[in-house]
């Protein structure tokens, strides 16, 4: 069998700073760890370039993976020391909120584990976190479907966890064309990383394709799609693309570990993203329409609930619309049953709307 | 980073934990209760047992015993899991998120609790902030939430529902009891799939659910409802014979191709059929692309059409 000596390396770095209580110099823990034993520097008391570039890109590593590894004094330099709380790097005692009290998992009575503290999940939250998994599973990112595996099964050690994997309550049913899942993984690296990308990608409004150099901001998953939000380097605007519609996705590989801008304070992707109908989304200014609706049937009340009620009638609703044109087609699509009462340009947009098409018919 | 290295250190930190106890256990036990195959879990362990004679250091490190079928650890430093990272929460919260849209306030405590509890068990690193809001998941308004409570608590429970309903092209609702097996988010809106008493699968938009209740009567499940609408890739399988030609024109025939997985004709336009079980449905179906979709066939749908935009323009 084939190991891993990387791995072998970091668990006796881990083991190493464990069982140091207080902070220990790098010459200290490399008497712990035999890989840093091997070039005889550390014997020799004068440890090698080679060796110290090692235990800084372990620690980099390790800190990726979320290891809090901390550095007391100048980081890299000789006299740094270095330290890993066992408070700061065990899960804590996962216990269950019951009748009885607190339902705590057995506790190992030595070394750093008696400090850490006990946290109690109540059961409907344990359940929350169960259904929540198995929403992520679905969402057709993998990356992220083991990230929250990763948690439960943290979490299981002492909680009872059911599993994930199946949709659970709800089902959420993958549009045709879905996003690439490698496309996916390599955006949220870019992502973290904070590294343009370049892709080229196809506008379906035009129906051509062209190449873009972006700088992600996020990855949102809205009505079943996964879009990056990103500013368009060109165009110094920020842009919403697709992700199914992107191709020949790179990532610039310049001083890969430099970021090559920062996402502004001010952004949100949450605020950015929100769902949003058609007609809500584009630059131009907001206009209040008024619609009115005669119809019952369950599409025309349904449609109805979507706008406010105006005081004048209990047939009008009141509407914030950005894009006239898309919020007349919606309107056309009740065939008389919902119609625009104001302002003046939806509703001769949508009389447009009604004469183009009945041109079609009139044959 | 090495992928492997970094995603063996996650399996291994996982899988010590519940080893490292003294006791003999059976690969083929540890690898059902790791999610692993016995042939992963041996090269896991092999990765941290390489060196096993090797000069040890002053610190207990990790010793790993293989002998045919069972394997015994020692690791005093790892009894307990890693605190969760930072990515794991942000994956977790996503589900939450969406999960948190779908609830009654009353169901959203937990949730919120949950989120707040989770951010406990994290550790703490400078890159946190990098992770952060960098992603965002929301499928859209789900009607009811409290029809939805009421729905998932009845899917649980394997129990026949009554719903108020109407449907799109219908005047008045109807009441109807059906058997609930789940729910499903398909083409931007949320449903409930159930079967009526005859076996036929139906589908519920949720905003056009008036009213829900759930009976005591219950219900024996059908696993293969499930597949069927992962299948259809839709919330909509239907039996009908019923078919209606239609030619989207090429300004919007893309979106359409794409979203139906459909071919282009040579001048970019696309002409397609579709099942109509609802003439109403047909109608409001065509009319949202305005002059842009053109029914071809059947000839009396074109007629109810030409029928309907001569009233309108009137």
């Amino acid at each position: 069998m084939s190991g891993t000596p990387k791995v072998q390396r970091w668990i006796d770095l881990l083991a190493a700073l464990l069982a140091h209580r207080l902070p220990v110099t790098f010459d200290e823990l490399a008497k712990s760890v035999p890989t840093y034993l091997a070039d005889g520097s550390i014997a020799a008391g004068n440890p090698s370039p080679t060796l110290k570039r090692m235990f800084e890109r372990d620690k980099v590593e390790l800190r990726e993976l979320g290891v809090p590894i901390l550095s007391i004094g100048e980081e890299g330099s000789d006299e740094s020391a270095y330290t890993l709380r066992t408070r700061e790097f065990y899960l804590p005692y996962l216990g269950i909120v019951s009748g009885r009290g607190i339902e705590k998992p057995t506790t190992v009575d030595r070394y750093g584990y008696r400090s850490l503290e006990t946290l109690a999940f109540e059961p409907d939250e344990l359940e929350a976190i169960v259904q929540g998994a198995r929403r992520v599973a679905q969402v057709g990112d993998p990356v992220l479907a083991e990230e929250a595996r990763n948690a439960v099964r943290k979490l299981a050690f002492d909680l009872p966890l059911g599993a994930t994997d199946g949709p659970g309550d709800a089902l959420l049913v993958p549009p045709r064309k879905r996003a690439d899942p490698k496309a996916l993984a390599t955006l949220g690296d870019a992502l973290f990383r904070r590294k343009r990308i370049s892709f080229s990608y196809h506008t379906i409004g035009s129906g051509s394709s062209a190449d873009r150099t972006v700088e992600p901001y996020g990855l949102f998953f809205v009505s079943g799609h996964w879009y990056l939000a990103a500013r368009d380097v060109e165009k110094d605007a920020l842009r919403n693309f697709r992700v199914s519609r992107i191709d020949a996705l790179k990532v610039n590989a310049t001083k890969a570990g430099t970021p090559d801008y920062e996402i502004p304070r001010t952004f949100s992707l949450r605020t950015h993203a929100q769902s949003r109908q058609a007609w809500e989304i584009g630059d131009g200014d907001a206009l209040e329409a008024v619609v009115e609706f005669t119809g019952d049937s369950g599409a025309v009340i349904a449609a109805a609930a979507l706008g406010r009620p105006d005081s004048s009638s209990a047939t009008l609703r009141r509407f914030t619309v950005r894009r006239t044109d898309s919020f007349a087609r919606w309107l056309f699509s009740f065939a008389g049953d919902a119609m625009p009462v104001s302002p003046a340009a939806l509703v001769n947009e949508y009389a447009s709307l009604v004469e183009r098409t009945r041109t079609i018919y009139a044959s | 980073m090495s992928d492997t290295a970094s995603a063996q250190l996650k399996r291994v930190l996982h899988l010590i934990p519940r080893l490292a106890d003294g006791e003999e256990h059976t690969l083929v036990d540890i690898a059902a209760k790791a999610e692993t195959d016995p042939a992963e879990l041996l090269r896991d362990l092999d990765s941290i047992s390489d060196r096993f004679d090797d000069p040890g250091g002053f610190i207990e490190g990790v010793s790993v015993f293989v002998d045919g079928d069972t394997v015994c650890v020692n690791a005093s430093h790892f009894h307990r899991p890693m605190r969760l990272t930072m990515p794991e929460l942000c994956a977790l919260e996503l589900g939450l998120t969406m999960l948190r849209r779908e609830r009654t306030p009353a169901e959203q405590a937990p949730i919120d609790r949950a989120l707040e509890r989770l951010r406990q068990t994290i550790s703490r690193v400078p890159s946190n902030d990098r992770h952060e809001g960098t992603r965002y998941a929301d499928l859209s308004d789900a009607g009811s939430a409290e029809h939805l409570q009421m729905l998932r608590r009845a899917i649980a429970g394997d129990r026949k529902v009554e719903l108020r309903y109407r449907a799109g092209g219908a005047t008045e609702s109807t009441t109807r009891t059906v058997c609930a097996h789940s729910l499903a988010f398909a083409e931007q809106m949320w449903y409930l799939v159930a079967t009526s008493d005859d076996g036929s699968l139906r589908f519920f938009r949720l905003d056009r659910i008036e009213a829900a209740r759930a009976l005591e009567e219950t219900f024996e499940r059908d696993a293969s409802v499930g597949m069927r609408v992962q299948e259809a890739g839709r919330a909509f399988v239907s039996d009908t014979s019923k078919r209606m030609t239609i030619r989207y024109s090429p300004r919007i025939a893309r979106w359409i191709a794409e979203r139906e997985g459909q071919p282009l004709a040579d001048d970019g336009s696309l002409t397609m059929e579709h099942p109509v079980a609802d003439d109403s449905w047909a109608i409001r179906h065509v009319l949202q692309y305005g002059p842009d979709a053109e029914v071809l066939a059947p000839e009396t749908l074109r007629a109810a059409l030409a029928d309907r935009l001569a009233r309108l323009a009137g």
